[in-house]
């Protein structure tokens, strides 16, 4: 009975909190969170999924090399938004200096660079959050 | 194109290991691929080492500066490569090479899995990375960053085996060593609020304008920096994590936690004590009487202690202990003499403990012994690793034609010029006590009948490895010439300061 | 003696940090079981995170975020924050990475005592 209500429920809600975190990823410039919030919040989602729908779903959904690719590309893609700058002939990292468009302070588009690498942090983290869950739980059994 | 790849080495040298690191976990299973890409990285950063110091010297210790993103100065983070970031740019890259170069092939029995010996990789790099930032960084937030990853990459290092012991090791260490994060973490956050700026140069001159406002904060700061950085650097009473970390790892991890971690950490207090404080508000906070002392009692507790191991790579670790406080006695002694012979010791010392830890590991590797005993007749079976430790040995007791002579001469001259006498007398006794806990291991190893087992010299990789190291220690030794030069300009740029 | 309490009162958050890094650097020194050392690690790196937001902070000061709001004319220092965020993930890595060791060293010895793990080492090693 428990069970059942649980699966109903996650069912409905955890889409929303995956996007949650996306929204708190991408809105890292404008508002609190960023990065790393962001990406746990959707790391929560995914973990929260294997530990009501069982361990092995969760694998089905995030198999182990999704996880390994995931997190050294969502690396590297902070190391290549930072080669922007360099390709352009700014130093490395650099926003405005790269001719990214920032637009009017508080909107969506005025980080540039900032909510991309966010981005890819995120998906990183989260990526890690779940590959730890994953590994803790399969050292038990 | 070239010319944007020069203007950004700075940053290049500092995050190619990175890249390389990120993208190693994808294809563990290619184990050829993975030990060419770590050893083109590691030629990569020599050659970038090696360009940035020709510039350097060029230019008469003028140092590179580079604003990352484009922000200039308090608002964003400098990276400043001068004569002593440079300086250690070089041993890193001058160490690293070689024992990539020692690792191949020769990993996957200490550690296990083709995935383990990935990940191994992975933190050799990191680490690798860590330490090439904190060698250019001009930023206090950005030296605990740096410092943090350098830990953690350390800790995984040092678990890399499969033994028991290794986990216990790496615990200690990995305790001990976030202990002396916090505590830097904290002296950082005193600075901040004290000075309010998180760049070096612009905190330095702040804190010489209101340092006599706030004298405890200031106090408290150097306090909790000296004891992190010091937990960390094994600084004599804080070394317990060092002799079971070093010897449980494996033999490259030993060779690059010896040789360059801890000379890391000790770079980053020197930037501290002399970049930020000062050597004025050194001198008058007594700081530089008390590292004198606890150099000193450092070096004779080291080498006593090193007396007493049986197992050849916990003697060996012990004397890292010894030789730190080598340099810590270094660090006390305000003048250009001292600071030149600390950094051409580091530098030395770095080549010849990774020396005396590859040629180590391969001789324990090959005859399956641990202890000193143990080894006897080693050197006629395994010439090449034998004649590579005894001339490590020679280089770290202070042989004139090897390296070490040359930074204890400095560290002499230097200690006799602040008058200083006790550092003359334990510098002294230091090298006959590193005499008596090195000479017999060669001496067994040559002259006594050993039994008639089949050992044989390590592969190609691993003595191109140990023969790379050995020239290292000759040339720095016979013509230490521009490095020298280097050495010297880094120590008159670490005095300038006001 | 009055004016020494009346700073402590004014300062509550920096003695509420030193009395957090007592207690964890106590807690790590003197505690023999391998939990409660990463407990006082991680109690000790909350200590620092909350002085240094704390020194951020401006009494009166408003949230450093540009909204529609009048701007007031004083915001807090966001950059204390925005560190301290590093300092959180660097925390939560160590946190994760000594668990993982302590249960290696479980499996391995079948206990989480410190003391007890340093005498079954020296058990073995003397056999």
């Amino acid at each position: 009975m428990r069970d059942f209500i649980l699966k109903r429920v996650a069912a409905i809600i955890l889409p929303f909190i995956c996007i949650y975190g996306f929204y708190v990823i991408l809105h890292g410039h404008v508002s609190p969170g960023g990065s790393f919030a962001g990406g746990i919040i959707v790391g929560l989602s995914f973990i929260a999924y294997s530990t009501i729908y069982g361990i092995e779903k969760g694998r089905v959904k995030l198999p182990e090399k999704v996880l390994t690719w995931t997190e050294s590309y969502g690396t590297l893609w902070y190391g290549i938004m930072g080669m922007v700058g360099i390709v352009k002939g700014a130093p490395f990292l650099a926003n405005k200096l790269a001719g990214v468009d920032l637009g009017a302070p508080g909107a969506l588009s005025s980080g540039g660079l900032i909510s991309l690498i966010g981005l890819g942090v995120g998906i990183r983290v989260a990526s890690t959050m779940v590959t730890l869950f994953f590994t803790m739980m399969e050292e038990e059994s | 194109m070239i010319a944007s790849i020069t203007a950004n080495l700075p940053v290049f040298v500092v995050i190619a290991p990175l890249f390389v690191a990120f993208v190693l976990p994808t294809f563990a299973r290619r184990m050829r691929l993975v030990e060419g890409l770590v050893i083109f990285v590691e030629t990569l950063g020599l050659v970038g080492a090696g360009y940035l110091a020709s510039i350097v010297l060029r230019q008469k210790g003028i140092p590179i500066i580079y604003q990352l993103g484009g922000w200039p100065a308090p608002w964003g983070i400098e990276l400043e490569a001068g004569s002593l970031g440079v300086f250690f740019l070089l041993v890193i890259a001058g160490v690293s090479l070689p024992v990539s170069l020692f690792a191949k092939g020769n990993l996957t029995e200490e550690v296990g899995s083709k995935e383990r010996v990935a990940r191994f990789y992975v933190l050799y790099l990191l680490l690798g990375g860590a330490l090439a930032g904190m060698a250019v960084t001009n930023d206090l937030f950005n030296v605990f960053v740096l410092v943090e990853v350098a830990t953690l990459s350390c800790c995984g290092l040092v678990s890399a085996r499969n033994h028991p012991r290794a986990a216990e090791a790496a615990f200690t260490y990995l305790i001990m060593a976030t202990l002396g994060s916090t505590l830097v973490l904290g002296g950082i956050g005193f600075l901040y609020m004290v000075t309010g700026h998180l760049n070096m140069g612009f905190a330095s001159q702040e804190l010489g304008r209101i340092w006599q406002d706030y004298p405890h904060v200031v106090w408290m700061a150097v306090s909790f920096i000296l004891v992190g950085f010091g937990v960390k650097s094994a600084i004599f009473p804080l070394h317990v994590w060092l002799p079971d970390a070093h010897s449980t790892a494996p033999s490259p991890a030993s060779a690059i936690l010896s040789g360059l971690a801890v000379k890391g950490y000790l770079i980053c207090l020197l930037k501290f004590l002399y970049s930020v404080f000062g050597p004025e508000l050194m001198q008058k906070f007594a700081v530089h009487r008390i590292l004198a002392l606890v150099g000193a009692v450092a070096i004779i507790a080291g080498s006593v202690l090193a007396l007493t191991q049986e197992e050849l790579k916990r003697r060996l670790a012990y004397s890292t202990v010894a030789q730190v406080g080598y340099i810590i006695l270094g660090f006390g002694l305000v003048n250009t003499k001292g600071l030149t012979g600390t950094l051409f010791y580091l530098a030395s010392h770095a080549v010849i403990k990774s020396t005396l830890f590859l040629a180590a590991g391969a001789m324990l590797a090959a005859t399956g012994k641990k202890n000193v005993r143990e080894l006897a007749g080693v050197g006629r079976k395994m010439p090449i690793t034998m004649a590579a430790f005894t001339v490590g040995s020679l280089g770290l007791i202070g042989i004139p034609l090897f390296s070490g002579f040359i930074g204890k001469w400095y560290l002499l001259l230097g200690s006799l010029e602040a008058g200083n006498i006790l550092s003359v007398a334990v510098i002294i006794a230091g090298s006959v006590l590193c005499a008596a806990y090195l000479l017999p291991v060669i001496r067994g190893a040559y002259f006594e009948p050993g039994p008639e087992e089949d050992w044989k010299d390590p592969g190609l990789p691993q003595k191109i490895a140990l023969i790379l190291l050995v020239a290292a220690i000759v040339i720095l030794g016979v013509v230490p010439g521009p490095f020298l030069e280097l050495a010297k300009r880094a120590a008159a740029e670490l005095l300038a300061l006001q | 003696m009055k004016v020494l309490l009346e700073k402590l009162l004014v300062n509550y958050p920096y003695v509420a940090a030193v009395i957090l890094f007592m207690i964890g650097a106590l807690t790590v020194l003197t505690r023999s079981n391998l939990f409660k050392k990463l407990l006082g690690i991680n109690i000790m790196e909350s200590a620092i995170f909350l002085m240094f937001v704390a020194g951020g902070n401006i009494r009166g000061g408003a949230a450093p975020i540009l909204g529609e709001v009048n701007p007031k004319s004083v915001y807090i220092n966001p950059l204390p924050s925005a560190l301290m965020l590093t300092g959180i993930v660097v925390s939560v890595s160590v946190t994760a990475f000594a668990l993982a060791l302590i249960v290696r060293l479980y499996k391995s010895y079948g206990t989480t005592d410190a003391r007890r793990i340093s005498q079954l080492r020296d058990e073995v090693t003397e056999r």
